[in-house]
C-alpha cells in the first residue's frame, strides 16, 4: 500500500511539473529510434502504440524500433553517440562505460524519484553512479541458475556439484558451464566461497577505488573447487541453452534461454539454483552475479526532447511495461510492485533464481577491464598441475588489477591545483607544469573571484599539500597558480 | 602422349610406366574424392540443415528427421529480403563501378610511360601495407558528413568499396603486360588515338579480365561483415546479409535462428556460385594469366 | 661468404645448394636493408633539392616574365587568359576562387584549431522546469582533425597548382619566342584522349585512393599521437588532444605496468602472426600446386569437374563458410559428436580451447580455404611449363619426384616468387579467418593485459581490432599497433625483394 503511494506521488509530481511547464510544452510529434533486444522488438512497438494513445500530455511519438542486442548497444552507442538511439537497452555491466562515453542523459529530480522508489535496490545501485541516476532499470533478471535434463540428473543430486559431475560422466553427458570465457559466470565460485569485489564510482562514472578479495585464502578455495569442474573431460565453457541439443545434460544459463531449453528439454526439463562444492570437508553453495538490465536516455540538447523521452522511457519501464514484458516474454521485473504480483512469484523459473539470489551478489559498477582480466584466471586454472599453479592464477590476477590505478612516474611527482576555482567543488586537478627554474605553474590562467580558495597536491593524493590552510584569492583577477617545490610556497601570477 | 614405335627396351619400359601409371591414377582418383567430400562437407551440411523442421537449433545429427522448407518460407518474415536487395544492388553496381575503375588504373599502369608511374607504383604498395582496420573509424565519418550511413549506407558502402579499388590493380595490369605492345604501335601508326587503341584493339582481348575483374567485385559486398557492421550502425534497413544474418548467431538469437541462417546461407551463395560456375573458364584464365605477372 | 658462378653453383651437392642459397639469402639480407634505407636518404635528399631549383626557378620566371607572367602569380591563370589559351585559364582561375572561398568559409578556422584539438568540451546543465539534464556540444576534436588534414591537402594540392600555372608561363613564353603556336582549348581537350590519355584515365582512382585511402591513414597515423580514446572521443564526453610519443613509450617500454608490457605482447603475437603466415603461406602453395598436379595428371578424367567442386568453395562468402567450420569444431560441435559416437575417443578434442590444437587448427582450415586459389593460380603455370622437359628428363630417366623438384618447382618459385611475398604479407593480415573461426581464442592469460583480452590465435590485426572495439576503445594504441604492424610488413618485403635471386624486369613481358 506504501508502494501504491509512493507511486502515486511520483507520478503526481511529475505531472505536476509538466503542468507547471504547461501541459501543451510537450504536445507535438517525435521522432524516436529505439534499440530493443531482437526479441522484444515487437512488444515494444505495441507499447509505443499504447503510449500514444494513452499520455494526456498530447505527445505523439513516431517510432522506430531496431533490433540491437542488449550486449552490442554499448559497444554501438560508444561507437558514435550522436547516430546511436534515443532510448535504447543494455546489459549493467556497460553503465560505467557509457556514463563516462557520454551516452547517458543523467536524470533529474523526479525522475530520479522514479526510479528510486519502484524498483528494487540492487537495479537502483545498478542504474546509479556517485549520486547521480543515469537509466531507467528495465529486468532484474539478468542472474544464471541451472538447467538440467531430469532424464540424467536424478533430482536428489542438484544440490552438488560433484554429484552432478559425476552423473554426467556416468551418462558420457556434458556439463556446460562457462568458465573460459566470461568473468560473469566465473566469479561464481568466488562469491561463494565469500570473496568480493566491490568497485566505487564517482558522479561522472569514473572509477575510484576497488575492494578486491579474490586473491585471498577463500579465493584459493574458490579455485580449488572450480578446478573440479575445469578438470572432468565433460565440462563444456559454454552457456549457451541449445547446449542440451548437443550432448549436455546441464547448462548454467539464464531466464532468456527458457524458451530453448524447454523446447529441447520437453518433460525431461528441470531447472534449480546452483549445486554447493566441497572443498576440505566444507560445503560452500555457488553464489552469482544478480544483474538487471537497463534502459537508458541518449543525451539531448533540446529540453523539450529529452522531457518527451523521459515519459516515454517511465512508461516503458513502468509497472504496466514491465509486467507485459514478463508476460510476454518471461522477463523477471525489477518493479517491486510486479515483483510483489502472484503471476511472478509462481513462475518456476524466476523461483530458480530467487532460490539463487540468496547466493548472488548484486552486480554493482565494474571496470569495463574487469570482465577481460578476470576471466583469465579460468585458463590459468585449468592449466594449474598443483596448488601453487592455482596461487599463481590468483597472483596474476591481482597483479593485473593493482595496474588499473596505478599512474605513471610523471603523474605520482607532478603537482596538481585543487578548489573551487572555476566554481569547482574540490573535485577537478587543474594540471600543472615545471618551468625550467624549477616552479609548477598551471597551464592556464584561470579567473578567479575574491574569496576562491584551493591547494596544491601531489600526485592527485593529499599525502603531500600546501598550503597547510588553503589559498584564498583576494582580489578577483585572471591569475596562474604557482608552486616553488623547494620553498614549498604558493603563490598567484598575474596573466 | 604419341604412341610410336619403340625398341625393344624401351617397349619394355613404356608397358611398365603404363601399368604404374594406372596405379598412380587410382591413387590419383582416390585422393581427389577424398579431398572433394572434404571440401564439400561443410556446404552439404549447411544445405541439409536448412532443410530441417523439427528444430531450430544447432542438433547433433546431419540429416533431418523431417524435411521442410519453413525454414526459407521464414526468410520471408524477417528483414532478410531487405539485407538481401541491398547486398545485390550493392554487388551489380559495384562490379560495373569497380571494373571500370581497375581496368583504367591497370592499362594506364600497364601500357604507358609517363613521369612518376614508378612512384605511383610503389607509393601504392606501401599504402598497401597499413592495416585498414583503423581507417574504418574515419571513413564512417566522412560518409556519415555525406549522409551516406545507417539507413542510407548502401550508397556508402558502394563509394567506399569502389574509391580505393584502383589499388588491386596487379593481376589486371599482369594480363595487359601479356598483350603484346607491338599491336598498340601497329594502331598508333595508322593514327589511332590512345582511346581507340584501348576500345578497338585491348578491350575486345581483355573478356577474361574483365570478366574475372567482374566476378571478384562482385564477390566482395556478399562477404564483408566488419565495415558494413560499421557503416550501417544498427539500422536494420542499410545492412547488407552478413551484418544481419551475423546477428542471428548472437547468444539469445541462435536458438531460434540457427537453421534460419543456413537457409539463407544457402540463398547468399546461390546467386555467387551459379555465376561462378557459368564463368569459371574465364575466371581461371584471367588469374593465370595476370597474378604472376604482377 | 664465397660466392659461386652459375657454373660452380650447379657442380655443388644438393645438400650444399640448399645451404648456400640459405647463407646468400641472409648474408643479403643486411645489404637489402642498406640499399633500402639509402633509398629513403637518396629520396629526401631529392626533395630537398627539388624544392630548392623550384623555389629558385620561381624568382628567375618572375625577373625575367612579362606582365601576364607577373599578374599570374596572383591571380592565376592571368597569363593563360592573356595568350588566348581561355580554357586553360578560366580552370585556374576557377580553382584558385573555389579555394579562396573555401578557406574563408571553412578551411582557415580547421587549420587555427589544429594545434588545440578543440578548446571546449560538451557541458550539460540542468533545465529547472522540464526537469531534465540539457547537453550542449562545442567543439569536435574528431572534426577538427579530419578537416584539418583536408584542409592540409587541399593547401598543397593549390601551391601545386599555383606552381604549375607559374611553369605555364614560362613555358608559354619560350613557345611564342621560338615563334611556335600554343595549344588551344581544343587541343587541350584531345590530348585528353591521346597523349595525356593517361591521366584522363588515372584521375577518378587517384582521387578515390587520396581520399578514401591516404587521408584516412595519415589521419590514423596522427591519432597514435593524440590520447583519442573511448572516453576522449573528441566530442560527446572529453576532447582529445596532442601527447606527442607518450603513446610509444608506453607500448615499446618493457616495463609497462602490471603483467606483461605492451612490448612483451606485441612481440608474443607478432611471432604467431609470423609463424601463421609462414605456414599459411606455403601449406597452400605446396599443397594447392599438388592438388593442381594431380588434375592436371595425364590420364586423369573429368578434369573440369573436380576444378569446379574446388572452385564452388571461392564462391561462398566466408562468413558463412568460415562460421560454419568454427562451429563444426566446437567442443560440442558435430565433428566431436560424431567422433564421440563412433567410439574413436572418449573425451572431446579440444579444437579451440588448447593453444596448439587451436593454433594447428586454424592453419589447417586456412588450407581448406586457401587451395582452391592456388589450384587455380598454379594449373595455368604448370601447363606453361613446356612439355618436352618432362619428356627428355623422363628419358634420362629421372622419376617423378626427381623431375618434380628439378623442374617444377625451380620453374614455379620463379615465376610465383613475387606471388608468394604478397601472400605472405596478406596473410599476416588475414583478418577473416581469425576473426570468424576463433575470434583469437583460447585466451592467452599472460599477455591479456588492462588494454583487452589477447588469445593465442590472435594476430596483430585481430588485436588492433579488439584494442578498437574493446571496453576502453582505445584508438591512439590501436594506431600506434598499425603503424608498427606496417614497420614489420615493409621491413619483410623491403628484405625478401632485396634478397631476391633476381627481380623480374618488367619489360621483359612485353
Amino acid at each position: 500500500m506504501k508502494k501504491c503511494v509512493s507511486l502515486f506521488l511520483t507520478l503526481a509530481m511529475v505531472l505536476s511539473m509538466c503542468s507547471f511547464a504547461g501541459a501543451s510544452s510537450l504536445e507535438g510529434t517525435y521522432d524516436v529510434t529505439l534499440w530493443v533486444g531482437e526479441k522484444a522488438v515487437e512488444l515494444t512497438q505495441k507499447q509505443v502504440a499504447d503510449f500514444n494513445a494513452s499520455n494526456t500530455l498530447g505527445i505523439t511519438i513516431n517510432a522506430t524500433v531496431e533490433a540491437v542486442s542488449e550486449a552490442d548497444s554499448a559497444t554501438q552507442m560508444v561507437t558514435d553517440v550522436e547516430a546511436g538511439a534515443d532510448l535504447y537497452c543494455f546489459a549493467q555491466d556497460q553503465f560505467a562505460r557509457l556514463v563516462q562515453a557520454g551516452a547517458l542523459m543523467q536524470l533529474g529530480a523526479g525522475a530520479s524519484e522514479f526510479v528510486r522508489t519502484n524498483n528494487d535496490a540492487g537495479t537502483v545501485a545498478a542504474a546509479t553512479s556517485g549520486d547521480a541516476v543515469y537509466a531507467y532499470p528495465l529486468t532484474a533478471d539478468n542472474g544464471y541458475f541451472m538447467y538440467y535434463d531430469k532424464s540424467v540428473i536424478p533430482e536428489e543430486d542438484v544440490d552438488s556439484l560433484e554429484k552432478l559431475i559425476a552423473d554426467c560422466e556416468a551418462a558420457g553427458k556434458n556439463f556446460s558451464f562457462e568458465m573460459q570465457t566470461s568473468a560473469w559466470y566465473l566469479a561464481s565460485f568466488f562469491f561463494g566461497t565469500g570473496c568480493v569485489s566491490d568497485w566505487v564510482t564517482d558522479d561522472e562514472g569514473k572509477f575510484i577505488s576497488v575492494h578486491d578479495t579474490f586473491n585471498s585464502p577463500e579465493g584459493l578455495i574458490a579455485v580449488k573447487g572450480m578446478k573440479k569442474l575445469v578438470d572432468s573431460p565433460i565440462h563444456v565453457s559454454s552457456s549457451s541453452g541449445s547446449d542440451f541439443a548437443s550432448n549436455s545434460a546441464i547448462v548454467v544459463s539464464g531466464t532468456w534461454d527458457y524458451d530453448t531449453v524447454s523446447k529441447i528439454l520437453g518433460d525431461n526439463f528441470g531447472v534449480a539454483d546452483l549445486p554447493s562444492f566441497e572443498v576440505d570437508g566444507t560445503e560452500y553453495h555457488l553464489g552469482s552475479f544478480n544483474g538487471c538490465k537497463l534502459m537508458g536516455v541518449k543525451p539531448q540538447v533540446d529540453a523539450v526532447k529529452g522531457a518527451v523521452l523521459n515519459q516515454l522511457a517511465q512508461y516503458l519501464t513502468g509497472e504496466q511495461g514491465q509486467m507485459e514484458r514478463f508476460e510476454t516474454l518471461g522477463w523477471g521485473p525489477s518493479n517491486l510492485a510486479d515483483q510483489a504480483s502472484e503471476a511472478v512469484q509462481n513462475n518456476a523459473t524466476l523461483a530458480a533464481l530467487i532460490a539463487q539470489n540468496a547466493y548472488s551478489v548484486p552486480q554493482g559498477q565494474i571496470h569495463g577491464s574487469w570482465w577481460d582480466l578476470a576471466k583469465v584466471i579460468g585458463d590459468d586454472v585449468k592449466k594449474a598441475t598443483d596448488e601453487a599453479g592455482l596461487q599463481t592464477a590468483l597472483d596474476n590476477y591481482q597483479e593485473k588489477m593493482a595496474a588499473l590505478f596505478t599512474m605513471s612516474d610523471d603523474e605520482m611527482n607532478g603537482w596538481t591545483v585543487i578548489g573551487s576555482i572555476n566554481g569547482d567543488g574540490w573535485t577537478v586537478d587543474l594540471p600543472m607544469e615545471k618551468g625550467e627554474d624549477g616552479v609548477w605553474k598551471t597551464t592556464e590562467a584561470y579567473a578567479m573571484d575574491a574569496g576562491v580558495e584551493f591547494k596544491v597536491r601531489q600526485g592527485k593524493s593529499w599525502d603531500n599539500n600546501f598550503p597547510a590552510e588553503n589559498f584564498v584569492v583576494e582580489t578577483a583577477g585572471t591569475y596562474y597558480v604557482t608552486f616553488d617545490e623547494a620553498a614549498q610556497t604558493v603563490a598567484l601570477a598575474a596573466e | 602422349m604419341s604412341e610410336k614405335n619403340y625398341t625393344g627396351a624401351s617397349m619394355k619400359r613404356h608397358m611398365g610406366l603404363q601399368a604404374s601409371r594406372r596405379i598412380g591414377n587410382t591413387a590419383a582418383y582416390i585422393v581427389l574424392t577424398l579431398i572433394s567430400i572434404i571440401w564439400l562437407i561443410p556446404f552439404v551440411c549447411i544445405l541439409l540443415q536448412s532443410f530441417r523442421v523439427e528444430s531450430t537449433w544447432q542438433v547433433g545429427y546431419v540429416i533431418p528427421q523431417q524435411w521442410g522448407l519453413d525454414n526459407y518460407r521464414n526468410l520471408w518474415n524477417t528483414d532478410f529480403p531487405k539485407w538481401y536487395m541491398n547486398t545485390l544492388v550493392m554487388a551489380l553496381v559495384t562490379a560495373v563501378l569497380q571494373t571500370v575503375i581497375v581496368l583504367c588504373m591497370s592499362y594506364t599502369l600497364s601500357r604507358f610511360r609517363f613521369k612518376g608511374r614508378t612512384f605511383l607504383m610503389r607509393f601504392m604498395l606501401i599504402l598497401g601495407m597499413f592495416p585498414g582496420m583503423l581507417t574504418m573509424i574515419i571513413l564512417y565519418r566522412v560518409l556519415k558528413d555525406l549522409g551516406m550511413t545507417q539507413a542510407n549506407s548502401v550508397p556508402g558502402l558502394i563509394l567506399v568499396y569502389i574509391a580505393s579499388s584502383g589499388m588491386g590493380y596487379y593481376v589486371s595490369k599482369g594480363f595487359f603486360d601479356t598483350i603484346p605492345k607491338s599491336l598498340d604501335e601497329a594502331a598508333r601508326i595508322d593514327g589511332a588515338t590512345r582511346f581507340q587503341v584501348l576500345k578497338k584493339i585491348i578491350l575486345p582481348l581483355s573478356k577474361p579480365i574483365v570478366i574475372y575483374t567482374v566476378l571478384t567485385a562482385f564477390m566482395g559486398p556478399w562477404g564483408d561483415y566488419v565495415f558494413a557492421r560499421y557503416i550501417s550502425f544498427g539500422t536494420s534497413a542499410g545492412m547488407n546479409v552478413a551484418v544481419g544474418m551475423y546477428n542471428w548467431l548472437n547468444k539469445d538469437q541462435i536458438a531460434s535462428y540457427y537453421t534460419m541462417f543456413c537457409a539463407g546461407g544457402v540463398l547468399v551463395a546461390l546467386p555467387v556460385t551459379l555465376l561462378f560456375l557459368w564463368l569459371q573458364k574465364y575466371y581461371v584464365e584471367g588469374v593465370t594469366g595476370g597474378a604472376v605477372k604482377g | 661468404m664465397k660466392r659461386y658462378s652459375d657454373l660452380e653453383y650447379l657442380k655443388l651437392s644438393k645438400g650444399k645448394r640448399i645451404g648456400y642459397r640459405l647463407a646468400s639469402f641472409f648474408a643479403s639480407i643486411p645489404t637489402a636493408l642498406k640499399n633500402g634505407l639509402l633509398a629513403v636518404w637518396h629520396f629526401l635528399q631529392n626533395l630537398g633539392a627539388g624544392i630548392g631549383r623550384e623555389i629558385s626557378d620561381l624568382v628567375t620566371t618572375f625577373r625575367e616574365g612579362d606582365v601576364p607572367t607577373r599578374v599570374s602569380y596572383v591571380i592565376m591563370g592571368f597569363g593563360n587568359l592573356c595568350r588566348g589559351q581561355i580554357l586553360r585559364g578560366l580552370l585556374f582561375l576557377l580553382f584558385e576562387a573555389v579555394f579562396i572561398f573555401y578557406m574563408v568559409i571553412a578551411g582557415g578556422y580547421w587549420i587555427q584549431m589544429l594545434p588545440s584539438l578543440g578548446l571546449q568540451g560538451p557541458t550539460k546543465e540542468l533545465d529547472p522546469i522540464l526537469d531534465v539534464y540539457v547537453t550542449t556540444y562545442h567543439d569536435n576534436s574528431f572534426k577538427i582533425l579530419l578537416y584539418g588534414v583536408l584542409t592540409i591537402f587541399f593547401i598543397l594540392a593549390f601551391i601545386y597548382t599555383w606552381r604549375l600555372n607559374i611553369k605555364q608561363n614560362r613555358i608559354a613564353m619560350k613557345i611564342l619566342k621560338s615563334g611556335k603556336k600554343l595549344k588551344s582549348g581544343k587541343d587541350d581537350l584531345r590530348s585528353l584522349v591521346d597523349d595525356q590519355f593517361h591521366k584522363t584515365l588515372l584521375a577518378l582512382p587517384l582521387t578515390g585512393i587520396i581520399i578514401f585511402t591516404v587521408l584516412p591513414i595519415v589521419f590514423m597515423i596522427l591519432v597514435a599521437f593524440t590520447n583519442y580514446d573511448g572516453t576522449h572521443d573528441g566530442y560527446n564526453n572529453n576532447l582529445f588532444s596532442w601527447v606527442g610519443l607518450q603513446n610509444f613509450n608506453t607500448m615499446l617500454s618493457w616495463k609497462g605496468s602490471g603483467g606483461q608490457s605492451y612490448a612483451a605482447t606485441f612481440g608474443e603475437i607478432l611471432s604467431w602472426t609470423l609463424i601463421w603466415a609462414f605456414f599459411a603461406t606455403f601449406t597452400n602453395y605446396f599443397l594447392g600446386m599438388l592438388v593442381a598436379m594431380l588434375i592436371n595428371k595425364k590420364g586423369i578424367r573429368l578434369k573440369k569437374m573436380w576444378r569446379t567442386i574446388l572452385v564452388v568453395t571461392i564462391a561462398i562468402p566466408q562468413f558463412i563458410s568460415l562460421l560454419y567450420v568454427s562451429k563444426m569444431f566446437a567442443q560440442n560441435g558435430i565433428l566431436n559428436l560424431f567422433l564421440l559416437n563412433m567410439g574413436w575417443i572418449d573425451k572431446a578434442l579440444p579444437f579451440w580451447e588448447d593453444p596448439t590444437w587451436a593454433r594447428v587448427t586454424v592453419i589447417l582450415i586456412n588450407i581448406w580455404i586457401g587451395i582452391p586459389y592456388l589450384m587455380l593460380i598454379t594449373t595455368g603455370i604448370l601447363m606453361n611449363i613446356p612439355a618436352d622437359l618432362y619428356e627428355s628428363s623422363r628419358i634420362d630417366g629421372a622419376n617423378a619426384w626427381q623431375q618434380y623438384t628439378k623442374i617444377t618447382l625451380p620453374y614455379m618459385l620463379f615465376v610465383t616468387g613475387p606471388y608468394l611475398l604478397t601472400s605472405f604479407t596478406s596473410n599476416m593480415n588475414n583478418f577473416n579467418v581469425i576473426y570468424l573461426l576463433t575470434g583469437g581464442a583460447p585466451t592467452n592469460p599472460a599477455a591479456s593485459s588492462a588494454a583487452g583480452t589477447v588469445g593465442y590465435t590472435d594476430l596483430l590485426i585481430t588485436w588492433l581490432f579488439k584494442i578498437t572495439m574493446g571496453a576502453e576503445s582505445q584508438y591512439y594504441l590501436a594506431s600506434v599497433v598499425g603503424i608498427l604492424v606496417f614497420v614489420v610488413v615493409a621491413v619483410i618485403s623491403l628484405v625478401v625483394y632485396g634478397a631476391m635471386p633476381s627481380i623480374k624486369n618488367e619489360e621483359d613481358f612485353q
